[in-house]
């Protein structure tokens, strides 16, 4: 698509905030347009790498499972564990990735859950792993206009 | 708004029954605020011979709101609170019948020409006064947690809790929350609830009044660096005052991004004024546990912030920002609370 999203989408928010909203002057509804603009500029940031951020995780969560495997001594856990580790991403519609994403973070917190539980050099190692997936995966998610 | 301003000018004429030529005026929705839709507006009326005006507002409850609350404490802490130590607007009318408005409403005082902005407040001309702000903050925080719920008499409208069982009730209910509007898993948050039920803090010093909202932004303040009032109690409750402390501590409020919390003075700081005005003692190993909770609440509005949005039951867009403005960095508040992050 031509001209680019991005750019439409940066050219629709300075409109937004530079021409319709001030003539709505003050009060409730050029409030509720200048924070559509704001969120325009973050579907901006969004948009290019919605793809890219989601396959990126996903691919780091299998391989998380697939070491964190050996050592979980939940039988039922472990295989479901390296079923995903085996599984790959076929469809790259970020609806499709966020589907399979939440399914990953869903297994994620049953794995980190278990390994809390266990006393072992092994469960410690994988629990270091998942906090520096968790810490990377808000990484991934920043947004310029987020507060922290 | 033309519909509104007639129920509200139909409410009133009952309310003020001597009144006579009463007029409504200026009706102007006020951005911000998800759990009440919030109006000013004008109230004039000839009574004894003489013109009454007054600026007002409405609280209104919204068909969907983002925190479920009961509109009759935030009420009563308005009332509890009026002419003390902590300043609020004079509430007036509390109506929980919903013929005359569709919906529960309360009306209170306007105080007018103030700001509230937190993004403002770290900008000139107010800026200059962050340490005079900081100083009335705190200590007005701390005149809340001082405060004798029983001697307010709100004790008769807030649920009781011991000082053992405050947190616990604190969590159980914003985990109740996230479990009923949780739209996609959140492995953060859980870890943090799980952290926080292994780590439990010691029983509050004192049960107090919890604004549970106190933060920059929910206040309001002047050129001259002066507060006049402490807003949005609609999550009030008794608790551990540790509590409130905490919400106020929390990273997220940081919009200077700067260190300085709420955007005035540093975190040490804030619990020197504090302590020193409330006369309670901010425990480090308590507090801390009170930071991590604060952040696993602020994630479970902004997940219930989701939910109503994506559900259709309040399209309000104040929903859609907070959800998309503040999750991520919730989750980076967390992790650096639990050490993860630095």
């Amino acid at each position: 698509m031509k001209p680019d999203i991005d750019r439409f989408l940066e050219v629709a928010t300075v409109h937004l905030m530079t021409q319709i909203a001030p003539a709505l002057g003050t009060g409730y509804e050029q409030s509720n347009v200048n924070i559509m603009a704001m969120m325009l500029m973050a579907v901006r940031e969004e948009f290019d790498r919605a793809a890219a951020r989601r396959v990126e995780e996903n691919r780091a969560l299998r391989h998380l499972f697939g070491d964190a495997a050996p050592a979980v001594r939940d039988t039922e856990l472990r295989q479901r564990l390296e079923t995903a580790a085996q599984d790959e991403d076929t469809s790259f519609t970020v609806s499709d990735l966020e589907r399979s994403n939440g399914v990953l973070r869903g297994l994620l917190i049953e794995l980190h859950a278990h390994v809390e539980e266990l006393d072992s050099p092994a469960a410690r190692r994988i629990e270091a792993d998942i906090w520096r997936e968790l810490v990377a995966s808000t990484e991934r998610r920043r947004l310029m206009m987020g507060p922290f | 708004m033309a519909e509104l301003k007639s129920q509200l000018a139909t409410y009133l004429a009952h309310r003020l029954p001597h009144a006579e030529e009463l007029e409504v005026t200026a009706i102007d929705r006020i951005f911000g605020g998800a759990s009440r839709e919030t109006y000013r507006f004008a109230l004039s009326y000839r009574t004894g011979g003489e013109t009454v005006s007054r600026r007002l507002i409405l609280r209104r409850d919204p068909p969907g709101s983002l925190i479920e609350t009961e509109r009759a404490v935030e009420f009563e802490a308005y009332r509890a609170f009026f002419g003390t130590a902590v300043p609020v607007p004079e509430p007036l009318w509390l109506e929980e019948e919903t013929h005359w408005l569709d919906y529960p409403f309360f009306i209170m005082q306007e105080l007018h020409g103030f700001e509230s902005s937190p993004q403002l407040i770290i900008a000139p001309p107010y800026a200059e006064h962050a340490n005079k702000l900081a100083q009335q903050k705190w200590t007005i925080l701390g005149e809340i947690s001082k405060a004798d719920p029983a001697a307010l008499g709100l004790d008769r409208v807030m649920q009781p809790v011991a000082p053992e069982r405050c947190w616990q009730r604190e969590l159980a209910h914003w985990e109740k929350s996230l479990n009923e509007d949780e739209l996609c898993p959140q492995p953060v948050l859980r870890a943090a609830i799980r952290w926080l039920r292994r780590h439990p803090p010691p029983p509050a010093q004192k049960i107090s009044v919890v604004h549970a909202d106190y933060r920059t932004g929910n206040f309001l303040y002047d050129t001259a660096g002066h507060i006049h009032a402490i807003l949005d109690w609609e999550m009030a409750h008794l608790g551990d005052p540790l509590e409130d402390l905490a919400w106020g501590l929390n990273p997220v409020w940081c919009w200077a991004h700067d260190g300085r919390v709420g955007g005035l003075v540093g975190r040490d700081e804030a619990i020197r004024i504090w302590e020193r005005a409330s006369g309670l003692h901010a425990d480090p190993a308590a507090l801390r546990w009170w930071e991590v909770f604060s952040s696993v609440k602020g994630q479970a509005i902004w997940v219930s912030s989701a939910k109503e949005f994506t559900a259709g039951k309040n399209q309000d867009i104040i929903l859609a920002l907070s959800a998309w403005l503040m999750h991520n960095s919730q989750d980076r508040a967390m992790l650096a609370e639990l050490g993860h992050l630095s």
